[in-house]
Formats: C-alpha cells, sequence, structure tokens
C-alpha cells in the first residue's frame, strides 16, 4: 500500500464534495482499473495538528476487517503530508440518483435486487457488531454490473457495549428513526433498519418518504404515519432525553399509502418500520420473509436499470467499457467474497 | 471492535512466523545479541506504558500502541525509526484507533517532555525529548503504512475475562493474568498466537504461581494445542528469568548507544 501515489493514480474526473472529503474518478496506472479517490480535507490548522483525521482512521481501519460484495471494498491507502486519500471501488452511480431519475423504471424486481443486496450488506456489518448509522439512498452505491455496495463508513461504529454511550446526532434526519430523534444514548441495529425502511419506502413513491424539515418535524410526519405512540406500545419512551408530547395521530394504514405494493411488501415495511426499537426485524428477519421468496424473482445483475448517461460513456468507449468489465470478472475480490 | 477474530487482518495477515521473524530482524541480530534485542524492545514497551498511564488512557489502548510498535519493527530495522519518536506516536494512533477520547498532539508532546525526564532520565540523562509535534504527524502516517493499515489488534483481555467467568470467578487469579498479559507484551508472542491462547498460557502461569491445583480439570477439557501454549509460557518464564539477573538502570545507556541507528541527514 502507499507506494507511488502520485504516479499511481492518474485523475480523470470530479466526482463529488463532502463534508470530509472530495471523491475523484481515477484511473489506477499499475492495474488500469477504474477506482475512486477519496480525498479526504485538511480542515482547520487546529485539526491538522491532530494528524490522520478520525474519520478516514474510522473508515480505514473498519474496512480493512470487512469483506463483502455488497460493501465496499478499500483498495488502497496513500498519503502526502498530512493529507490521506483512500482509494475505493469505483461505482458508476447511487440509489438516489436512480430514484430521481425519471427515465427510469422500477419494477417490483428491480426493487427486491436493491432491497435483498443491502440487507445481506446491512447483516453482515452487524453480524461484526458494526452500525453503519448513515445510510441513505445516496450511501447505496451501484455499478453497471448492477451490484449494490453500501458505501461511506465515516460514522460506523461498533456497538454491543452495554455502557457506552453513543450520539444520536447521527443518520441523515429523513432516515433518522424515533428512538435518535427522541435523544436515545443506547441503541442498536434498529436505527439501520428504519433507514432501510425508509429507504424501501422510497423506492416505491420515488420521493423521500418523510422528507422533515426540522427534528421536531421529523417526528410530526412518522407520527402522522403511524400514529403518535403511547406509553402502552413503546414503554420507556418518555424517558427519552428529548422527549416531547406530541398530538395524538392515528396510526394509517401502510396499504393506502403504498397503494401499488404487494401485501408481503407492506408486511416487510411494517417490520423495518416498527415505532417500538426492539419490534423492528433486524437484517435476517428480513430476509427470511415471505416478500423475498414470493414472486417476482430480483432482476439480476444487468437487468437493472442505469441512469442513461452511464449507457452512453459505454457507447461512446467500448474499449474502456471492455477493460472494466474484464477487471470485475477477473477481480479476485468478488469471487473470493462470494458466500 | 468485537467483530470476528478469525476473519480479521489480525489473524490473517499479522500472526506471523516465528522463522520469518527471526529472518527479517537479521540486520539488527548482526549488531545486538537475541538477548539485547529483547532488552531494548523491553525498555521501549515501559516508555509505551508510562506515556500511556501519564495520558489516563485504557490499558486497551497502551496493549495496542505495544503491538503496532513491534509490528512496525517486525518488519523493519531499528535504524528505520528512532524508537523514542515511534513509541509515541503509536500511542497517539492507538487512542484514535480505540476512541477513547481525544488527545491532542500537544498533549503528547508534554507528556514526552515530562515522562522522559522524570521516569527516564536513567537512560537520557539531561537530554530533552528530542522530537516535535510535526515529526510524529509524519511517523504516523509512515507507521500507517507499515502496519498495511491493519489497525484493529485482538488483545487477550477479553478472553481472559471470558475464561475466568467459566473457572468460577477467581478475583486473585484474574489479577495474576492480567498482570502476566501486560507483561507479554515485551515478548513477542503477540506477532506470534492469537490472543486467546495467550490468555490461556498467562492463566496457566498464575494456576502455578498461586499453586492453585483446582484449575487442572480446566485445563484438561480445552480443546486447544498445549504445545502452542507451552511456547508461549516458556516465552513469558524466558522473560522473567531474564529480568532476575537484569538491571536496566545500569545497562540501558550502553544498549541505547549499541542500537542500530537512523543516519543523521533525512533519509528521504
Amino acid at each position: 500500500m502507499m507506494d507511488e501515489p502520485i504516479i499511481r493514480y492518474e485523475k480523470i474526473d470530479f466526482l463529488g464534495e463532502g463534508q470530509f472529503a472530495t471523491v475523484y474518478k481515477a484511473r489506477d496506472v499499475k492495474t488500469d482499473k477504474i477506482v475512486a479517490v477519496k480525498k479526504i480535507k485538511i480542515g482547520s490548522r487546529l485539526e491538522a495538528q491532530d494528524g490522520i483525521n478520525r474519520t478516514a482512521l474510522r473508515e480505514i481501519k473498519l474496512l480493512q476487517e470487512l469483506q463483502h460484495i455488497n460493501l465496499i471494498g478499500l483498495l488502497d491507502v496513500f498519503g502526502q503530508k498530512s493529507n490521506v486519500s483512500l482509494v475505493f471501488d469505483f461505482m458508476d452511480t447511487d440509489l438516489e440518483i436512480i430514484v430521481k431519475d425519471n427515465n427510469i423504471v422500477l419494477t417490483p424486481a428491480n426493487v427486491k435486487a436493491y432491497m435483498i443486496m443491502t440487507l445481506k450488506g446491512l447483516e453482515y456489518l452487524h453480524q461484526n457488531w458494526i452500525l453503519h448509522r448513515d445510510l441513505k439512498p445516496n450511501n447505496l452505491l451501484i455499478n453497471r454490473e448492477g451490484i449494490l455496495k453500501i458505501g461511506d463508513f465515516g460514522l460506523a461504529k461498533a456497538f454491543g457495549s452495554p455502557t457506552r454511550i453513543n450520539t444520536h446526532q447521527v443518520v441523515t434526519r429523513w432516515y433518522r428513526s424515533p428512538e435518535l430523534l427522541f435523544g436515545a444514548r443506547q441503541y442498536g441495529t434498529g436505527v439501520d433498519m428504519w433507514a432501510i425502511g425508509c429507504i424501501l419506502a422510497e423506492l416505491l413513491l420515488r420521493v423521500p418518504f418523510l422528507p422533515g424539515e426540522t427534528d421536531l418535524d421529523q417526528l410530526s410526519r412518522i407520527f402522522q404515519v403511524f400514529g403518535t405512540p403511547t406509553e402502552e406500545i413503546w414503554p420507556g419512551m418518555k424517558n427519552l432525553t428529548d422527549y416531547v408530547q406530541f398530538k395524538q395521530f392515528p396510526p394509517q394504514q401502510l396499504r393506502h399509502i403504498f397503494s401499488a405494493a404487494s401485501d408481503d411488501l407492506i408486511q416487510l415495511l411494517e417490520s423495518l418500520l416498527a415505532i417500538y426499537p426492539p419490534k423492528r426485524c433486524d437484517c435476517t428477519q428480513a430476509l427470511q420473509m415471505p416478500y423475498f421468496s414470493n414472486k417476482p424473482a430480483p432482476s439480476v445483475g444487468a437487468k437493472l436499470p442505469m441512469p442513461s448517461n452511464i449507457t452512453k460513456l459505454e457507447t461512446e468507449k467500448p474499449s474502456l467499457k471492455r477493460k472494466l468489465l474484464e477487471n470485475i470478472d477477473g477481480g479476485s475480490l468478488a469471487k473470493r467474497l462470494q458466500f | 471492535m468485537a467483530g470476528n477474530f478469525w476473519q480479521s487482518s489480525h489473524h490473517q495477515q499479522w500472526l506471523l512466523d516465528k522463522t520469518d521473524l527471526i529472518r527479517d530482524r537479521q540486520h539488527d541480530l548482526n549488531i545486538l545479541t537475541e538477548e539485547e534485542y529483547q532488552k531494548i524492545f523491553n525498555f521501549f514497551a515501559s516508555i509505551i506504558q508510562a506515556l500511556g498511564e501519564q495520558l489516563k488512557v485504557r490499558q486497551q489502548v497502551i496493549a495496542t500502541a505495544t503491538v503496532y510498535f513491534k509490528r512496525f519493527y517486525a518488519r523493519n530495522s531499528l535504524k528505520c525509526i528512532d524508537p523514542l519518536l515511534l513509541a509515541p506516536t503509536c500511542v497517539f494512533l492507538a487512542s484514535k484507533v480505540e476512541e477513547f477520547g481525544v488527545i491532542s498532539n500537544s498533549r503528547v508532546m508534554t507528556t514526552c517532555q515530562t515522562v522522559i525526564k522524570t521516569k527516564f532520565g536513567y537512560a537520557y540523562g539531561q537530554q530533552e525529548f528530542p522530537y516535535r509535534s510535526n515529526h510524529i504527524l509524519e511517523c504516523e502516517f509512515y507507521l500507517l503504512e507499515n502496519l498495511d493499515c491493519c489497525l484493529i489488534v485482538y488483545q487477550p483481555y477479553r478472553p481472559l475475562l471470558l475464561f475466568v467467568q467459566d473457572m468460577g470467578q477467581d478475583d486473585q487469579l484474574l489479577t495474576y493474568a492480567w498482570r502476566i498479559v501486560n507483561d507479554s507484551l515485551r515478548t513477542d508472542v503477540s506477532l506470534l498466537y492469537p490472543p486467546y491462547q495467550i490468555a490461556i498460557a498467562a492463566l496457566h502461569i498464575a494456576c502455578v504461581m498461586l499453586g492453585n491445583e483446582s484449575q487442572k480439570s480446566w485445563f484438561a477439557e480445552l480443546n486447544v494445542d498445549m504445545d502452542k501454549i507451552q511456547e508461549i509460557v516458556r516465552a513469558i518464564i524466558n522473560l522473567y528469568e531474564m529480568w532476575k539477573s537484569y538491571d536496566e538502570k545500569k545497562e540501558i545507556q550502553g544498549l541505547l548507544a549499541k542500537m542500530p541507528k537512523p543516519k543523521p541527514a533525512p533519509q528521504r
């Protein structure tokens, strides 16, 4: 790792900028593979004093231990002075782009395929006692092979220690679970499961399901759909740090909101979006629900849709595409990890 | 991190083979005897321990830092980086990885200055801690690179707690075995054996020291390679034997003088 960084990765394109990093598309000269290079921002002078950025360290330490076809792969890490860059599998698109693309039809088989891949990746994470804590469509990355990989582990953290106090300021608001919104400091896999439920709902509606404008508005939107929980439904709710009393909303029938969804899908949604955290299903339980064994079968690989600009790129540069495919086919990583 | 040891980088990449380890140390062992080499590592393990205690980090952080230190020199000669610079760097990185609170670089620097002066004057005399914070920052990168970015280290403490619980909670036994695990950081066992085996070996030594016969059946029922356990026991006992006839305060200056050192000019 970290050898000849400047020569090794040739910048091709700017991909995006986040709070902590800038991401570029690049060619790995050594393997001729297309990769994503995430350059961690140095931040203030004060932060630079603390050496390698914590968010980057968290990503490095976790991804180094985790290998799963549905998790983004960390290929390399290199640095210049106090600047770290992480090299990841290149992913063509993400679920946010796909959901927003009006030219793409998401069939029930497509939705099922995305859900299976997400849940399998997340199941593996949870089995390794790691919470992702920032699941949203934008972090579910998809390549032109139709493989979905969970990305962005900057907020991920080990869980399970009963004494560990966590921060509740995690997860982008629209995907944040009610217990986090009420300020819970001890939480579990349920926060990721709730986010998955919101993502599934978004795949069906093609707009964010609960786009709250403030944390209170977020809770209000949740309760308008699922009903304001009582002490019977959620024992201990009133003891949470940021608990506030809400107007009594009656629960709605999910089948009225998702009128086109099949019964088995509604069942899954209800289980992912259970208000009382212990009632929420975990990944293994979710994957065993009838929805995943019933028809239609999930779309596989290339049958999944791609935004049009990515297809265009393929026709324009056939040689590049061929090389990419070869790389992915011959990639030892994917094969080794298939289980 | 909890996670799965068997699929971890620790298990898959960082349990080294003894002959490989000795071969990779050849360069240093041309200059130092094996015993002198061990004494130098013993000394720097003490520095890491003292820095960690002064910074009030948990033993887990100290143990991880010590393993980083050993992993680095498992692949590099002592002359690649002055161990006096690498030791605080390991503590700095380990405290971030283990997520037990923030230690600012400036706090690390002042701690180094104090600890070297107050606790290790017998080795460094009136000499000040010679490095600045930018050295640690640069060294941190070099360390990360040489660790192959493998940052999660599994320690024997958790398996030790589980084993003692299984034996039927014995606080005295736990205290002894815990200290033996701490001592084991001054040997090569953390590079060569999985942590659960080190925990069992530490328990074994503790039982013998305490004359505790009642746990014989517990050991007999273990489904574990007893030869490996014996190898670990021997390595730790050898350390205790070495300590008996070793006066660090007298010898360390000579050893440090003999130690292979980086060239004074910048290397790169």
